[in-house]
C-alpha cells in the first residue's frame, strides 16, 4: 500500500489531501495568511491525524500551486495544470478540459485519456476573471461573498459590465449602482463578465468537452449559471472542486511512489 | 549630429545631473545583469566551453569592444547604428565604416520611456529612447548615423524621437514582399543608403570594397550556419550560449567574430564526438518566437527555460534578434556593380520572416522557415514570446499555432514586458509547458 499526500499551495488557502493506494482518506483546508509555510504545516498534521496515518507511513509528499516551492515537507513539484488534468480525469473520466478557478489566477488545460496535459491557457497576471474579483464585486454591493451566487440566479436580464480589470470592474458596478439597477443583475453582470473572460480562455484550446469546473470558484452557483451560459455546455463539477489541485500533486506522487517518472 | 542648440521635438530638457545619476545607477545595474547571466550560464553548464570566454568578453556593453570603437573613430572611422536586420550590412562595411545594432535591452530604461510615449507602446521602443535619454548604449552614443527601418508603428516614431538626438536614415521596407514593383521600391531604398553611407564616410563604395564585405558576410553566415547545423543534434551547447554567439555578431568586428566562432565550432566537434553533452540528451527541446530578446536583460525567458524544473532546452529560436540575423548569405551571379545590389537588396527583402509583411497567401515564410526549423532542430515545443505592445507578433499567433497544431506541436503563448516583476508568474507557465512535453514523450 502507497501513501502518498497532496499540498496545494494557493494564494488564499492551503489544502491537503492524503491518499491510500489512490483512495483519499482525509483532506484538510487553511488560510495561506502571511506565513503559507507554517500554515501548511498545520493544514498537513491536521490531515495526517484525521487520516490516522504517521508520518513515517508517507511514501511521498509533492507540492503545487503558486507557492509550491514554500510547501513543507515536500519532495517535489507538479505544475497546477499538470495536477488539474490528473485531477480532473481521475474525478471526471470523461474531461478532456478542466477549467480551474482560483482566487487570482484562473487556467483551463486541455487533457487526454490519461489525464495528460495537451495544452493550457492561463490569465495572465489579471484577478479579474478570478475568485477576488466576485469578492470585490461583493465589497461594492454590500453582500456576503457567498450570497453573490444565489442572488445572481434571481435577475430577471443580463446587463453588461466590462471585466477587463478588478478596478474597471468596481467602477462599472457602481455606475451600475448609480442606475438603480437591482442587486440580483448586478451580481449575475458580475459572473457574467468572468465567465466572458473564462470562456475566451477555453475557446483559445477549442472546445473540447467535457468540460470539468474545478478550485474554489466551482463552488459558486452564480458562476456555474454564467459559464454554462457562455460556453452552451453541461460544466461537471466534482465533489470538492477546492481540493482537485491538491488530489492531482497526491496522484502523481503515487504514480512516482510507484516508480513511474511522471 | 545635429547642434546641441537645435530645438528638441520629443526628447526632455533633463538636468545634467539627473541624466548623470540615473545612467550610474543603469549602468551599475546592467554590469550586475550581464555578470549574472553569464554566472547563471557557467552555472547550468559547468563544463562550458572555453571558446565562449571571448563571447563573454565581447559581451561587456561597457568593456573592450566599446573602446576599440571608440578608437576606431578617433581615427576617423565612421560608426552606424542600426535598429533593425533590414540594414544592409555590407554596405556598412564595404565604406568602411562599423556597423552596431543598437535596440534596447535594458529594462530599467523603459520606464524613462514612459516620460514621453505611452506605455502601451512595446517597451523595445520605450527602452531605446529611456536608453538616448540618460545617454546610456555607448553603441547608440557612438552612431554617427542610425539606419531605422519603419517595419512598425513603434519604430516609425521612434526613428523621429531619435531624430532628436541623432542623424536618422530613415528605409520604408515595403509591406508586401512578393511584388515586382515591391522589390524596384526596396532597391530604390538601397541604393539611397549607398549614398548616403558614402558621403558621410567620404568613402566611395567601390565594385572591389563591395565584393570583400559580401564575402566577409558570407563567411560569417558560413560560421553561423556551422554552430546551428551543430545545435541540431545531441545538445552540444546550451541556447543561451549560442544566442549569445549570435547577438554578438552585431557588435563585435565581423570578421574576428568569424574566426572565434569557428574555434568554438571545432570545440563543440570534438565534444560531440566525446558524446559530452551541455544537458542531459533527453532534456526536452524547445524553440522561441516572436519579439526580439536583446542582451543583457531581455535573457528572462531563455534563462527560465535553460534553469526550470523540469529543465529544458532552447535549440533554436526565429527571433531577429539572434537566429535570423546572418541565416541568409547575399547570393552573386555576377561581380557587377549592378549584380551585388540587387543581390543586397533581395537578400535584405526576400529572407526576411518579419511579421510587418502581408501578401494574398499570407505571410507564408514565416511560418515555413518555422516549421522548417522545427523538423531540423527536432524541437518538441515552441514558446511564442510576445511584448505586450508588439501588436504584429501577436496578431500573427493564432495562424502560426493554427500550423503548428497541424503537425502536433505543442505551442505556449507567453506575454511579458520589460520587467523583473513577472518572473515568478513566468516560471510557472514555463516549468508546465516542459512538464507536458515530457509527459507527453513518457507516459
Amino acid at each position: 500500500m502507497v501513501t502518498t499526500v497532496g499540498i496545494d499551495m494557493g494564494i488564499q488557502t492551503v489544502k491537503v489531501v492524503v491518499l491510500k493506494d489512490r483512495q483519499v482518506v482525509a483532506r484538510a483546508k487553511g488560510f495561506s495568511g502571511f506565513e503559507p509555510t507554517k500554515a501548511a504545516e498545520e493544514v498537513f498534521v491536521q490531515a495526517l491525524d484525521a487520516a490516522k496515518v504517521a508520518r513515517e507511513e508517507v511514501s511521498l509528499v509533492l507540492s503545487t500551486g503558486s507557492g509550491m516551492d514554500m510547501a513543507p515537507y515536500s519532495n517535489g513539484t507538479v505544475s497546477m495544470m499538470g495536477a488539474d488534468a490528473r485531477a480532473g480525469v481521475f474525478l471526471i473520466p470523461t474531461a478532456r478540459t478542466v477549467v480551474d478557478v482560483g482566487a487570482e489566477e484562473a487556467r483551463a488545460v486541455k487533457c487526454d485519456e490519461r489525464g495528460i496535459m495537451m495544452d493550457f491557457v492561463v490569465n495572465e497576471r489579471c484577478a479579474a476573471g478570478a475568485g477576488t474579483f466576485i469578492e470585490a464585486m461583493a465589497r461594492a454591493l454590500e453582500v456576503k461573498m457567498e450570497e453573490m451566487g444565489p442572488l445572481s440566479l434571481k435577475a430577471e436580464r443580463a446587463s453588461p459590465i466590462n471585466a477587463s480589470c478588478v478596478i474597471f470592474g468596481e467602477s462599472d458596478v457602481v455606475s451600475l449602482i448609480h442606475r438603480q439597477e437591482s442587486k440580483p443583475e448586478i451580481a449575475r453582470a458580475v459572473f457574467d463578465a468572468m465567465a466572458d473572460r473564462i470562456s475566451s480562455m477555453v475557446h483559445r484550446l477549442g472546445i473540447n468537452p467535457d468540460v470539468a469546473l474545478v478550485g474554489g470558484v466551482a463552488k459558486d452557483v452564480g458562476f456555474i449559471a454564467s459559464l454554462k451560459r457562455k460556453l452552451g455546455l453541461e460544466i461537471l463539477v466534482p465533489e470538492y472542486p477546492e481540493f482537485v489541485g491538491a488530489l492531482g500533486a497526491a496522484l502523481t506522487a503515487t504514480s512516482r511512489a510507484k516508480g513511474a517518472s511522471k | 549630429m545635429k547642434s546641441q542648440s537645435a530645438e528638441k521635438k520629443y526628447l526632455p530638457d533633463m538636468p545634467q545631473k539627473e541624466v548623470e545619476e540615473l545612467n550610474a545607477s543603469v549602468k551599475a545595474a546592467s554590469e550586475r545583469i550581464m555578470a549574472d547571466n553569464i554566472e547563471r550560464m557557467k552555472k547550468t553548464d559547468p563544463n562550458r566551453p572555453a571558446a565562449m570566454q571571448y563571447f563573454d568578453e565581447v559581451s561587456n556593453f561597457f568593456g573592450m569592444r566599446q573602446k576599440e570603437i571608440q578608437e576606431a573613430k578617433a581615427q576617423g572611422r565612421k560608426v552606424i547604428g542600426y535598429l533593425c536586420v533590414f540594414a544592409p550590412i555590407e554596405l556598412i562595411l564595404a565604406a568602411d565604416a562599423i556597423p552596431v545594432r543598437v535596440n534596447s535591452g535594458w529594462y530599467d530604461t523603459s520606464k524613462l520611456g514612459d516620460r514621453i510615449v505611452p506605455v502601451e507602446v512595446c517597451p523595445v521602443i520605450r527602452s531605446t529612447i529611456g536608453a538616448k535619454m540618460i545617454d546610456l548604449s555607448p553603441y547608440l552614443e557612438l552612431s554617427d548615423a542610425v539606419i531605422s527601418t519603419l517595419t512598425c508603428d513603434g519604430q516609425t516614431k521612434l526613428s523621429e524621437i531619435l531624430s532628436d538626438a541623432k542623424q536618422m536614415w530613415i528605409m520604408t521596407p515595403p509591406r508586401v514582399k512578393d511584388s515586382a514593383q515591391s522589390l524596384h521600391l526596396w532597391k530604390e531604398e538601397i541604393k539611397a543608403i549607398k549614398t548616403q553611407i558614402e558621403k558621410l564616410t567620404g568613402n566611395k563604395i567601390t565594385p572591389k570594397k563591395l565584393k570583400e564585405a559580401i564575402e566577409t558576410m558570407q563567411k560569417a553566415t558560413k560560421a553561423f550556419r556551422r554552430l546551428q547545423d551543430l545545435r541540431k543534434g545531441n545538445p552540444v551547447i546550451m541556447g543561451r550560449d549560442a544566442m549569445l554567439v549570435n547577438q554578438m555578431s552585431m557588435w563585435d568586428d565581423i570578421k574576428r567574430w568569424t574566426k572565434k566562432t569557428e574555434a568554438l565550432c571545432d570545440e563543440l566537434e570534438k565534444r560531440a564526438e566525446k558524446n559530452e553533452w551541455a544537458c542531459p540528451p533527453d532534456t526536452p527541446r524547445v524553440i522561441v518566437t516572436g519579439t526580439p530578446m536583446f542582451w543583457p536583460d531581455n535573457w528572462k525567458l531563455p534563462t527560465l527555460i535553460e534553469e526550470a524544473t523540469p529543465q529544458g532546452i532552447l535549440v533554436g529560436d526565429e527571433l531577429c534578434s539572434s537566429d535570423r540575423v546572418l541565416y541568409d548569405p547575399v547570393g552573386i551571379d555576377e561581380w557587377t556593380m549592378d549584380d551585388m545590389i540587387n543581390g543586397i537588396a533581395e537578400r535584405y527583402l526576400m529572407a526576411s520572416t518579419c511579421p510587418c509583411f502581408t501578401s494574398k497567401d499570407g505571410n507564408e515564410d514565416r511560418v515555413n522557415w518555422l516549421l522548417n526549423k522545427v523538423k531540423d532542430t527536432k524541437a518538441q515545443g515552441v514558446i511564442y514570446y510576445v511584448i505586450r505592445g508588439c501588436m504584429l507578433y501577436a496578431m500573427e499567433y493564432s495562424r502560426v499555432k493554427k500550423a503548428l497544431d497541424k503537425v502536433d506541436i505543442p505551442v505556449y503563448y507567453l506575454d511579458t514586458e520589460y520587467t523583473r516583476e513577472d518572473v515568478g508568474q513566468m516560471k510557472t507557465r514555463v516549468e508546465a509547458f516542459l512538464e507536458m512535453l515530457s509527459a507527453r514523450v513518457d507516459f
